[in-house]
Order: structure tokens, then C-alpha cells, then sequence
């Protein structure tokens, strides 16, 4: 797992660092998260350019067709089949990962992932950023999604620090008291 | 040999003087020729006598002498090794006994430790027996606590979990995260 995130973090920079210097690491982080999205949700697509007995040009060619009717730039689509080539798509939530991560670091900023019971208000959210900005110093991009299992409350990322606001928590944490005695 | 030769003189001394008695009035031997040959054939016969009857039959005592002698001095040599094979016989069965008493000392003294270490043994494993049930026993009980109580702490929690998902309400759920908003503060 650790060998794959490396692997992962190498291509990332790469194209991280061509992305920059083109000015355009924002857009092309954008590009890559749909292209990604589109390549993860369509399992054939995704068993194809991971087949290891199609020839390399062809998954290339593959891949740069899908970034180019996904309307990513020539770059994401150039880096895409590169991936594709090298018999690494399936490495691709990964880097997305690994090149967000650099993006972020780049501007001093985290993703919060979290998950809620039911849907925050505006005014919910924007607390909880602010909160968040405070106590770990960095602007907070907010990933939120409503999870039906919880109880109630939430349960936030931020890299590897969590905050667990739910029910479900307190729950789990009282069981674990009752259960010492 | 001394005995023989003085009856003999005896015998010589005896014959003048039966020689003379003859001549004084009728005798029995007469003092002429024939005396002279008599003593001869006397002293031949007596010649003859010794060294054919009296000699071998002196030397026939002498080795009987010798040989009782002999015997004699066997029989006391093997009474003496009898003697001295009794003593030794017996210096060797007291020996013998004495071996045996220490060995049969010995052996008890043996069979004394053995069961005294048998004895200890058994102790040593029943005491471990008996504490080994003992934790067994706790452990047991600490296990049966242990499943009760996460039993009980199951049950709560799902009933609790049950009673609250139908009891919440949008207020409920806006308090419970305005509540975990203003704990995020806490996190330093």
C-alpha cells in the first residue's frame, strides 16, 4: 500500500509541477478529478486500461481519447495515457489524491471530509470551516456528504485527524465504557 | 641294636657257666672244640638274624614311625587349615552380615528419602492443582462478568440506538451538530 502511494505521489508531482509552471495547476486538478470520476465509474473502462495483455499504445491511445471527449486539456490527456501506458489507471484515485495533497500544501490549505447524518445548513458548515481554519491554522475546502448509517451529528477529516461529532460515536465510546465496567 | 648285642654278651657269659656246672657234675655245655664252634654258629646266627630280620624290621618301624609322624603332623597341618578356614569362614560371613546390615541401611534410608520426596512431590502438585483451578476458576468468572457485561452494554446501546433514531428530530439533529460544532474547538 505504501509502495502505491509512493508510486502515486511521483506521478503526481510530475504533473503537478508541469501544471504549475503552465500556470494552470488549478484547472488541471479539476480536469483530473473528472476524468478520473469518468474513468473509476465505468468499470470497463477501467478493466480495459488495466489490462496488462493490451499493448501499452493502445491503452495509451485509449486513455488520451477518453480525457479528450471528457474535454480535459492536452496535458491531462497526454499524463492520462502516460498512466494508462505504463500500466498504472488504476493508481488514478491516488494521484488525484497525491496531487490535491500537493495543492494543498502548495496554498497552505486542507480538505475536510464530512460525512453527516443529515445535510448541513450553510450556516452550519460555514461554522464548522471556521472552527476548523482555527484550529488547524489552514483554509478548510469542505467535502460534505450525507451518510444515512449515522445516528445523528457528524464525523470530519482532516488528513489524518478526526473529528467525531456524531451520536454514533458517543454511543460506541459509552459501549466501550460499559463493556470495562 | 645295644639291647641285642648285650643278650647276646648275656648269653656268652651264661654258656662257661653252664659249661662249668656240666664239668662239676654233669652240665649242659662242655667247655671244649664245640663251644667254640656253637659261639661261632651262635654269633653267625645272630649275624644273620640281625642283618636279615632285625634291621629290615627296624627300618620297617623306622618308616612307620616316619609315616605316623607323617600323618600325625598332616592331620594336625589340616585341623591348623581347618582351624584357619573356619576363622576366615567366619571373619567372611561377619563381613558378609555387616555388608548386608549397610545395605539394608542404606536401602531404607533410600526407600525413606524416596517417599519422602514422593510425598513433597505430590503435595507440590496438588497445591498446584488446586491453585490452578483456582485462576482457572477466576478467569472464568472474570470471562462470564466480562461477556455479561458486554451483553448488557450491547443490549443498552442497541435499544438506546433504536429509541434515539426514532425520537430524533431535525431540532434534535440541529442541536446534536451545534454541539460537535462548538466542541471542534477543543481540539487544541
Amino acid at each position: 500500500m505504501r509502495a502505491r502511494e509512493a508510486t502515486a505521489r511521483r506521478y503526481a508531482r510530475a504533473v503537478y509541477e508541469l501544471a504549475r509552471e503552465s500556470g494552470d495547476a488549478d484547472s488541471v486538478g479539476r480536469e483530473l478529478v473528472q476524468v478520473t470520476d469518468v474513468v473509476t465509474r465505468q468499470t470497463a473502462v477501467s478493466d480495459v486500461l488495466s489490462r496488462p495483455w493490451i499493448k501499452p499504445d493502445d491503452r495509451r491511445a485509449i486513455a488520451a481519447a477518453i480525457a479528450q471527449k471528457a474535454g480535459a486539456r492536452k496535458l491531462v490527456q497526454d499524463f492520462l495515457g502516460l498512466v494508462a501506458e505504463r500500466g498504472r489507471a488504476d493508481h488514478l484515485s491516488e494521484i488525484v489524491a497525491a496531487y490535491q495533497a500537493l495543492e494543498d500544501a502548495e496554498r497552505g490549505q486542507a480538505r475536510a471530509q464530512v460525512r453527516s447524518a443529515v445535510a448541513l445548513t450553510d450556516a452550519e458548515k460555514r461554522d464548522l470551516s471556521a472552527r476548523l481554519e482555527r484550529a488547524l491554522g489552514k483554509r478548510i475546502l469542505m467535502e460534505e456528504r450525507v451518510d444515512p448509517t449515522l445516528l445523528g451529528g457528524f464525523v470530519a477529516q482532516v488528513g489524518s485527524l478526526i473529528l467525531d461529532g456524531s451520536l454514533d460515536g458517543q454511543l460506541a465510546r459509552l459501549r466501550q465504557r460499559l463493556a470495562r465496567g | 641294636m645295644i639291647r641285642v648285642l648285650a643278650l647276646a654278651l648275656l648269653l656268652l657269659g651264661a654258656t662257661p657257666a653252664a659249661v662249668l656246672a656240666s664239668e662239676g657234675g654233669g652240665g649242659l655245655i662242655n667247655l671244649d672244640k664245640s663251644l667254640i664252634i656253637q659261639a661261632i654258629n651262635f654269633a653267625l646266627l645272630l649275624f644273620i638274624l640281625v642283618k636279615l630280620l632285625y634291621k629290615p624290621l627296624l627300618t620297617k618301624m623306622e618308616e612307620r614311625t616316619q609315616a605316623i609322624r607323617k600323618s600325625l603332623d598332616e592331620a594336625q597341618a589340616a585341623r591348623a587349615e581347618a582351624q584357619h578356614e573356619r576363622e576366615e569362614h567366619a571373619a567372611r560371613l561377619q563381613a558378609a552380615h555387616a555388608e548386608a546390615q549397610a545395605i539394608r541401611a542404606a536401602a531404607l534410608k533410600e526407600a525413606g528419602e524416596e517417599q519422602r520426596k514422593l510425598v513433597e512431590a505430590a503435595r507440590g502438585e496438588a497445591a498446584r492443582l488446586v491453585e490452578s483451578a483456582r485462576a482457572e476458576l477466576a478467569q472464568d468468572v472474570r470471562r462470564a462478568r466480562q461477556d455479561l457485561r458486554q451483553e448488557v452494554s450491547e443490549l443498552a446501546i442497541t435499544v438506546a440506538e433504536r429509541l434515539i433514531r426514532k425520537s430524533l428530530h431535525d431540532d434534535d439533529h440541529r442541536r446534536i451538530v451545534a454541539d460537535a460544532i462548538a466542541r471542534v474547538d477543543k481540539v487544541n
